[in-house]
C-alpha cells in the first residue's frame, strides 16, 4: 500500500493497513498469525478465550467481554470463599449491617486479598459497591469507602516498588483499581479522583519491559476492554497517548510474545471500532474456524 | 476569608482557613500555613483580639463533644480530638502550592489535596449540590406556577411576591455553604433534635431552620444565620456531666452585630430568644474556660469550626471592624 510510516495513521487505518500486510507477506515472517484467511488465531493455537469477566458497566451483546450482570449475591457468597471462616462473617456483616464493624479494617483486609488473589480482584468491586451502599444507607457516611480509597492511594504510590517485589501482586492490582473505577461511582459518575492514576497505571504497563511480560500485557488489554470507553470519555487525550504508545510497541518493540502480539492487536482494533467488538474481529480472533 | 484582601499573607486566620477553603481557587493560602505551627497562624490576625492565644494552646472547645463523628467520619465514642479533614499526613502542601486549582476541562475547583477519599467525597458534594440547585428551582417553578394560578383565578395579591428572585449558584460559594451546614448537622443535637420533632411539626420562629443556602446573602449574613441556626440546635444537646446545657432564656444582644439580610435575619432571631437554650455564647464559655484551659491546643479543631471558635465579643468586634468595609 506503500503508505510509509504507518505512526501517524489513524487507528482503522493502521489495523487495515497491517491485515493488508498480512495478506501479503508470507507467512512465515509474519510475527503473527495471519487475518484474513480461514485459519483464524485458532490455526497458530493463539485463539483468544472469550472473557467471561461480567462487567456493571452497559454494553449489551455487542461484546463477548461484557455480560451486564448485577447484584448476584450468589456470586459474592462465592468469591469470599477464600477467606477465613472469622473473615468470611466480618465481610458478611459488613455487607448486612455495616455500622457494627471497623470499616478501616474491612477496607485493608479487601485489599490486601485483592493483592494476593487475582480472581478476588477482578470482582471484588462488587463488594466494596455493596459495603457502601449499605453504609451510607444505614448510617449515612462514607467512612468504608474514604478507607479504600486511601489505602489505594497508598499503594498506587509505592506501585513502582510493589512491581518490583511481586509482578503478580502489581497485576492483581492494577486489576482491582480498575474494578473499583468500573464499579464505584459518585451520583452516577465515575470517579475523578481516580482517572489519572488509573491512566497513570495503564501507561505503566505499555512500558517497553511490562509490554515484554505476557502477564502484563494480558492485564493491560483487560481493563482496557472493561474501561476503556469510559476512560476515555474522562479523558480522551491520554487515551490517544496511550494508544499511540501501544501501536508502537506492537510494531516496533522487540521481545514480544506473538500472544501479546496479538492481544495488542485485538485491543487496537476493538477501540478503532469504537470499543465494540465487530463481526469480523470476533471471527479473527474468537472462533475456530476449521478450514 | 475576605474576598479581594489582596494584602493578606499567606498565613490565615480563624474563619479563612476553614477545610472547605481550598475550593477557592487562587486566593488560598497555602495549606502548609495551616499545619500546626501555631504562632504564625495566630500571629497574622492582627486585629484579632486573641492575643492570649498565640502562646497558650486552646482545648477542643466545649461544642466539640457535641460531635457525632469526628470530621473523618469515625464515630466517636470519647470526646476525642476533633480531626480536621486536611490530614496533615494525607495532603502536601508544604511544598507551598496553591491548595486549589482549577484545569480548563475539569468540573470545578479542585483540591490540592491529593488525598482520594476526600476528593471523592467533595465530588460527591459537588453533584449533590448540583442535584439540589435543580430540584430547588423546580420547586421554585413549580410554586410561582401554582400562585400564578391563583392570582389568575382571581384572588388578591399572594403572601409574596412573584419576582424571580436570583439564586445562588456560585460553586464554591455553595460548597462552603453546603459544608458549614453539614457541621451543624453532624451532631447529636441535630439527631435528636430530628427525631423530636418532625418536620411537619415544627413552629416556624421557634425551631430552628436550616438555612437556605440557593438564596441570595451576604457573606456576613450567611455566617450569621449560621451561628445563630447552630446555637439554636444546643437546645437539643444531650445532657452533659457538668449539667444540662438548658438555662433560663437569654436573649442574644444582636443589636450590636451587624447583618444585612434583613429576612431571614429576624427569623433567626426571633427563633434564637424564644428558645430556651443558651442563645448567649458568653456565659457559657466563661464557664467551661476552666474546662478548656486543660489540654493543648488542637489546631485542627480550632480551625474546623470556625465560627464556633470565637468568642463572642471576638466576633463582635471583628464584625464591627468587618462592618465598616464590609461589602454586600
Amino acid at each position: 500500500m506503500g503508505r510509509g510510516s504507518p505512526g501517524w495513521l489513524c487507528p482503522s487505518e493502521e489495523t487495515s493497513l497491517l491485515f493488508a500486510l498480512c495478506l501479503w507477506w508470507p507467512r512465515h515472517v509474519l510475527p503473527f498469525p495471519p487475518g484474513l484467511t480461514r485459519c483464524g488465531a485458532a490455526s497458530r493455537g493463539h485463539q483468544l478465550q472469550p472473557r467471561t469477566d461480567t462487567s456493571p458497566s452497559t454494553a449489551p451483546g455487542s461484546c463477548p467481554w461484557r455480560k451486564p450482570v448485577m447484584g448476584e449475591t450468589g456470586k459474592e457468597e462465592y468469591k469470599i470463599q477464600s477467606f477465613d471462616a472469622e473473615t468470611q462473617k466480618l465481610l458478611k456483616t459488613a455487607l448486612k449491617d455495616p455500622s457494627n464493624v471497623d470499616l478501616e479494617k474491612v477496607a485493608n483486609i479487601i485489599v490486601d486479598q485483592s493483592l494476593k488473589d487475582c480472581v478476588f480482584s477482578k470482582e471484588a468491586g462488587r463488594i466494596c459497591y455493596t459495603i457502601i451502599q449499605a453504609e451510607s444507607k444505614q448510617v449515612g457516611q462514607s467512612i468504608f469507602r474514604r478507607s479504600l480509597l486511601n489505602r489505594l492511594q497508598q499503594e498506587y504510590k509505592d506501585r513502582e516498588e510493589l512491581r518490583t517485589r511481586s509482578l503478580q501482586a502489581w497485576i492483581c492490582y492494577v486489576t482491582f483499581i480498575c474494578n473499583i473505577f468500573d464499579y464505584l461511582r459518585v451520583n452516577n459518575m465515575p470517579m475523578m479522583a481516580l482517572v489519572n492514576p488509573v491512566y497513570d497505571c495503564l501507561f505503566r504497563l505499555a512500558q517497553p519491559d511490562s509490554l515484554r511480560k505476557e502477564e502484563e500485557v494480558d492485564c493491560l488489554v483487560l481493563q482496557l476492554h472493561r474501561i476503556g470507553e469510559q476512560l476515555e470519555k474522562m479523558n480522551s487525550q491520554r487515551m490517544d497517548e496511550l494508544f499511540s504508545l501501544l501501536r508502537d510497541g506492537f510494531l516496533l518493540q522487540e521481545g514480544l510474545s506473538s500472544l501479546s502480539q496479538l492481544l495488542l492487536l485485538e485491543i487496537i482494533e476493538f477501540r478503532a471500532a469504537d470499543w465494540k467488538m465487530t463481526d469480523a474481529a470476533q471471527k479473527y480472533y474468537y472462533s475456530e474456524v476449521t478450514d | 476569608m475576605r474576598r479581594g484582601r489582596a494584602g493578606r499573607k499567606a498565613a490565615v486566620s480563624h474563619r479563612s482557613q476553614l477545610p472547605y477553603s481550598p475550593l477557592r481557587p487562587s486566593r488560598c493560602p497555602p495549606l502548609s500555613a495551616a499545619l500546626p505551627e501555631t504562632p504564625r497562624v495566630m500571629s497574622f490576625r492582627q486585629r484579632s483580639p486573641h492575643g492570649s492565644t498565640t502562646s497558650s494552646p486552646q482545648p477542643p472547645p466545649r461544642w466539640s463533644q457535641g460531635r457525632k463523628r469526628g470530621a473523618d467520619g469515625k464515630r466517636r465514642k470519647q470526646h476525642g480530638p476533633e480531626s480536621s479533614v486536611f490530614d496533615e499526613s494525607k495532603c502536601g502542601g508544604s511544598d507551598g502550592r496553591l491548595d486549589s486549582f482549577t484545569t480548563p476541562e475539569g468540573p470545578g475547583p479542585l483540591s490540592r489535596c491529593s488525598d482520594w477519599g476526600t476528593a471523592v467525597e467533595e465530588d460527591e458534594m459537588r453533584t449533590n449540590v448540583n442535584k439540589e440547585i435543580a430540584r430547588y428551582r423546580r420547586k421554585l417553578l413549580i410554586n410561582e406556577f401554582a400562585r400564578e394560578r391563583k392570582s389568575s383565578s382571581g384572588s388578591s395579591d399572594s403572601k409574596e411576591s412573584t419576582v424571580t428572585v436570583e439564586l445562588e449558584t456560585d460553586e464554591v460559594v455553595l460548597m462552603r455553604r453546603q459544608k458549614q451546614i453539614n457541621y451543624g448537622k453532624n451532631t447529636i443535637a441535630y439527631d435528636r433534635y430530628i427525631k423530636e420533632v418532625p418536620r411537619c411539626h415544627r413552629i416556624p420562629g421557634v425551631h430552628p431552620r436550616t438555612p437556605n443556602k440557593f438564596k441570595k446573602y451576604s457573606r456576613r449574613s450567611w455566617d450569621q444565620q449560621i451561628k445563630l441556626w447552630k446555637v439554636a440546635l444546643h437546645s437539643w444537646d444531650p445532657p452533659t456531666e457538668e449539667g444540662c446545657d438548658l438555662q433560663d432564656i437569654r436573649p442574644v444582644d444582636l443589636g450590636e452585630m451587624e447583618t444585612e439580610s434583613v429576612g431571614s435575619n429576624s427569623e433567626s432571631q426571633t427563633s434564637c430568644q424564644d428558645n430556651d437554650d443558651t442563645c448567649s455564647g458568653t456565659p457559657t464559655k466563661v464557664r467551661h474556660v476552666d474546662y478548656q484551659a486543660e489540654g493543648e491546643f488542637n489546631l485542627e479543631v480550632c480551625l474546623s469550626e470556625p465560627l464556633k471558635d470565637f468568642d463572642t465579643l471576638a466576633y463582635r468586634y471583628l464584625n464591627a471592624a468587618d462592618f465598616i468595609k464590609s461589602k454586600p
